[in-house]
């Protein structure tokens, strides 16, 4: 995408004015780190600042100054001189000479303040990259499997079967959508999250004889798809089970979701 | 760059507690109309005051100054906090919001402070003045009110090009009148 786009929106952002996609789209740019539009920012957050300068000076109520006063006061004793302290031990840790003149105690406090908010602001950062990332993944692939749902559900062979939860997950529910020669979706809800070392494993049973059909990972809710190869031949029963990690060639674990034969 | 402004947040990321003084006494005359222009009502507005300074405080650190001016970056915390108290009371149904006309303005609350740059000020003003009426209504539309440009496109009755387009212009016209102050 070119970028005139986002110098239209950038002016807007900066008011505080963009909303709606505009802002997500825009916001989602911004936190890719481009640096032209965080300059416009600056510079358009200096420039409106222009409106508030340009007033009168009123002196507000002194309780204000007061409060905060009292605030900054009591903040600063139970905080400061631990910190201070701390960063103490380190920068002296860190050299040699330990007897310095005050100021250059100050300059390396205050370095070291900044270094430590520059380390959690690059990690809050990367967090929340990940996190959109991730989040960005998951909903392309609900897209894909909504999609081809639609495409299945266009077959008058396709038939939707339901998904019962069983033994140790009662309230778990499920749908299967499925069509003999072109396979299917499954999607699960109301799934606890499986303990460290187990997986759920999906199975497609005919004749009494199940079939691996890969494994179910879900969400944060409990919620989850995956895709169902044909199998060739017709399925009697669709299930998940409760397996060690990386799955089995045949079920070991208790079933957590079936459809009615 | 190295201003007084800065020097003080930077002694208040160290917690120099008399450096935070001497900030708000600099500052908060600044500050104190615009919030009150904006929240309207004087307790909710030195509530608002309160909240910025205190947040000032512990955001000190992470000020840049090669990124703006200590001014800009109070006057943008003190801006988003006092919009935020507006939609927060306007979801709520609670408060009247006067519209923008009846406010008290920033010039007639008195106790103004003279050692401030008078002159600066009415270089901006002057400068402001030549910000066609479009361009200004919705900005301050955007600035004081904490309208978003659908809402301002629905107020001023023009479409959301026309609305992004006068942004962009006034924009552009308060980097020069800020050019010309400084
Ligand atoms: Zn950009």
């Amino acid at each position: 995408m070119s970028h005139e786009r986002f110098d239209d929106l950038a002016p807007v952002y900066a008011l505080g004015a963009l909303d709606g996609d505009e802002a997500v789209e825009f916001e989602r740019h911004l936190a890719g780190g481009c640096e032209r539009c965080q300059a416009v920012l600056d510079d358009a957050h200096e420039a409106f600042a222009t409106l508030a300068r340009s007033g009168e000076r009123v002196a507000p109520p002194p309780h204000v100054r007061e409060a905060l006063m009292e605030r900054v006061g009591a903040a600063s004793r139970q905080r400061l001189p631990i910190e201070r302290r701390r960063s103490w031990l380190r920068w002296a840790g860190a050299t040699a000479a330990c007897v310095v003149a005050a100021s250059a105690l100050t300059a390396a406090y205050v370095a070291a303040r900044y270094e430590a908010r520059l380390g959690v602001m690059a990690r809050e950062t990367a967090r929340l990259r990940e996190g959109l990332l991730a989040h960005e993944h998951a909903l392309e692939q609900q897209l894909a499997a909504t999609r081809a749902v639609v495409d299945l559900l266009r077959d008058p062979a396709t038939r939707v079967v339901a998904l019962r939860g069983a033994g140790p997950s009662p309230q778990a529910t499920g749908r299967v959508v499925w069509h003999p020669s072109a396979g299917g979706e499954v999607f699960v809800a109301n799934l606890p999250a499986p303990p460290a070392d187990r997986t759920y494993e999906l199975w497609t049973i005919a004749g009494g004889a199940p079939k691996p059909a890969g494994l179910l990972a879900l969400d944060a809710t409990g919620r989850g798809t995956a895709r169902l190869e044909p199998t060739g031949g017709p399925v009697d029963v669709f299930a998940v089970t409760l397996e060690p990690a990386g799955g089995t060639s045949a079920p070991t674990g208790p079933i957590v979701l079936a459809s009615a034969k | 760059m190295k201003t007084l402004g800065g020097e003080l947040i930077r002694r208040m990321a160290a917690g120099d507690r008399e450096a935070f003084g001497r900030f708000y006494d600099r500052y908060a005359p600044l500050v104190h109309p615009l919030v009150l222009r904006i929240v309207r009502d004087p307790t909710d507005a030195a509530d608002v005051l309160q909240e910025v300074f205190w947040a000032a405080w512990q955001a000190a650190t992470t000020y840049d100054e090669d990124r703006g001016t200590p001014e800009a970056w109070i006057i943008m915390r003190a801006r988003s906090r006092a919009i935020d108290r507006v939609r927060a009371n306007r979801r709520r149904g609670e408060t009247f919001v006067a519209p923008v006309e009846d406010a008290a303005g920033p010039g007639e609350a008195g106790g103004a402070d003279p050692a401030t740059r008078a002159a600066d000020r009415a270089v901006v003003r002057a400068g402001l003045e030549r910000l066609p009426d479009a361009q200004r209504e919705v900005i301050e539309l955007a600035y004081y009110e904490g309208l978003t440009q659908t809402e301002i496109a629905e107020r001023v009755k023009q479409p959301l090009g026309t609305v992004k387009t006068r942004i962009r212009l006034g924009l552009e016209r308060l980097r020069e009148v800020l050019k010309q102050a400084t």
